[in-house]
């Protein structure tokens, strides 16, 4: 946490490259954060609501799959990127030291100015589609915040890992590919078969999704129990996350 | 003056472990087959000595001898395996100039992104900003992407940026090879403000003659080892003469 004071004009620089340099020779720039997952969506929602038939929802499904999309976007997008984000700064790991979660930090920070621009679509399709909200919209805020040191943890162990041996980023493309697909992003959790639904307790992303729901779209509170397992599961991987990558720091010069 | 040595180097050696296999695809039939995983060979052994505030140390020896090696350990970016190191003072590496520097962003956002990753604050940064831009002459261009700059103006940019960081330990490696002769004067005309401001200085170079003029002393590597410290001229000579051999 120390990071942030000390190394607080580091990160916010850094931050800044990854935005700034990602779109420059495009004529939208940075429109495309917003434009992408719009169009994911539309795409999907148009599959799974006309095609495929997902059914029996209180809510449109293009505002019940954006719920769930926009956060498991954040989140798939922070790790491809955090996990690239020591091997694609491999001069500077050579060159000069600060501690190196400043790279993974920094990752996940344009990420996360990102889904803020994407969300903006978000508050657009409420007023749009009258969508209610209660008190309980708050519990977003802490949601959030446990999903980051979900994120976090696991991007320091992978970022690491990935220097050591590249599949790491392959690998985990495909691995991206299978949790999402376990997570209840583009369904609900009841049309899941019961007797795997023990998944979802295990899967914090899972638990964060059907969270955001419950608290943004139902209007009621999230589901503690599952949210302090999640919120246990993110501490640990924060803890063990944190270890591996500084017992491995010492060696990110020599193997880059 | 202070007795605290700059960088204090207390029997440092440093064993790096090569892998072969870089992929699970290799190492995977490597581990089943039996074959040797990594192999380790020693690229500094025993290295000790002392580098007194304001001193002006060349680093001499053959390609692969270590020198760089001993740069990365100064800056701190890699750990010895036996020994430790000691550095007091800010360090600019002047090591692969511009590695920060990237080529989508203009000449005047990499100079802040430079700066700070260098160790300065935003505030510090624009105040010498001016200072910085006069020293690299690129006033025309601070506004384009560096990706347009010239090789030459890249270096000379982020050269600017990394001497402006107000050094207390300033290490180069053979980047003064690079650049047109004016530039290259230019430089040591820095260097000589450094020194006489009590900058220490490491500079690792092959150009003999320049490291005869420039340094106090001389440390002389060959096979990860110390083959000579001390005076300039003495050091020189028997480096000649160890290659002398080779040849």
């Amino acid at each position: 946490m120390k990071i942030f004071k000390e190394y607080r004009e580091l990160l916010a620089e850094l931050t800044k490259r990854e935005i700034k340099a990602r779109y420059k020779q495009s004529v939208l720039g940075y429109a495309w954060v917003i434009l992408n997952p719009f169009f994911q969506m539309l795409v999907m929602a148009f599959v799974f609501s006309k095609i495929l038939r997902v059914t029996n929802l209180s809510v449109p499904y293009a505002l019940f799959l954006y719920v769930g999309l926009l956060p498991w976007n954040l989140f798939a997008a922070s790790i491809s990127s955090s996990m690239n984000s020591l091997v694609g700064n491999g001069s500077l790991l050579t060159k000069i030291y600060f501690p190196r979660e400043v790279f993974v930090v920094s990752a996940i920070l344009a990420k996360i100015v990102d889904f803020l621009l994407a969300s903006i679509v978000l508050v657009v399709f409420f007023v749009f589609f009258h969508q209610q909200v209660t008190i309980n919209i708050f519990w977003v805020v802490p949601i959030f915040l446990i999903q980051q040191l979900f994120t976090y943890g696991l991007s320091l162990m992978l970022a690491a890992f990935n220097l050591f041996y590249r599949d790491i980023q392959y690998l985990f493309g495909l691995i991206l590919l299978t949790w999402m697909y376990l997570t209840p992003v583009i369904y609900p959790t009841e049309m899941f078969p019961e007797q795997y639904r023990w998944i979802f307790k295990l899967n914090p992303m899972a638990v964060f999704i059907n969270a955001y729901r419950q608290v943004m779209l139902g209007g009621g509170m999230p589901n503690l129990s599952s949210l302090g397992i999640a919120l246990l599961l993110s501490i640990v991987m924060v803890v063990s996350g944190y270890h591996i990558f500084k017992r491995l720091e010492g060696m990110f010069a020599d193997v880059v | 003056m202070s007795s605290n040595p700059a960088i204090s180097i207390n029997h440092v050696s440093k064993l790096f472990h090569k892998q072969n296999q870089r992929t699970f695809k290799e190492l995977i039939p490597a581990l089943f087959g039996g074959k040797k995983v990594v192999e380790s060979f020693w690229a500094l052994k025993d290295i000790d000595l002392e580098i007194k505030k304001g001193e002006t140390i060349g680093i001499i020896g053959p390609n692969g001898s270590g020198k760089s090696t001993l740069l990365k350990l100064i800056a701190g970016v890699s750990q010895p395996t036996k020994g430790e190191i000691k550095t007091n003072g800010r360090i600019a590496p002047l090591i692969e100039l511009g590695a920060g520097f990237h080529p989508e962003l203009t000449g005047r956002e990499n100079v802040f992104l430079n700066g700070i990753i260098l160790g300065m604050t935003r505030a510090e940064v624009s105040e010498k900003f001016k200072k910085i831009v006069d020293f690299a002459e690129i006033w025309d261009f601070i506004d384009q992407p560096v990706k347009h700059y010239s090789s030459g103006m890249y270096l000379r940019l982020a050269f600017a940026v990394a001497i402006h960081t107000e050094p207390e330990i300033l290490l180069i490696d053979e980047i003064l090879a690079v650049g047109d002769a004016a530039f290259q004067a230019k430089c040591f005309k820095k260097m000589d403000e450094f020194k006489q401001k009590k900058v220490t200085i490491i500079y690792v170079s092959h150009a003999i003659e320049s490291v005869k003029s420039f340094c106090d002393k001389v440390l002389y590597i060959d096979h990860s080892q110390m083959m000579g410290f001390g005076e300039s001229e003495e050091v020189i000579n028997k480096y000649i003469e160890g290659m002398g051999v080779i040849k």
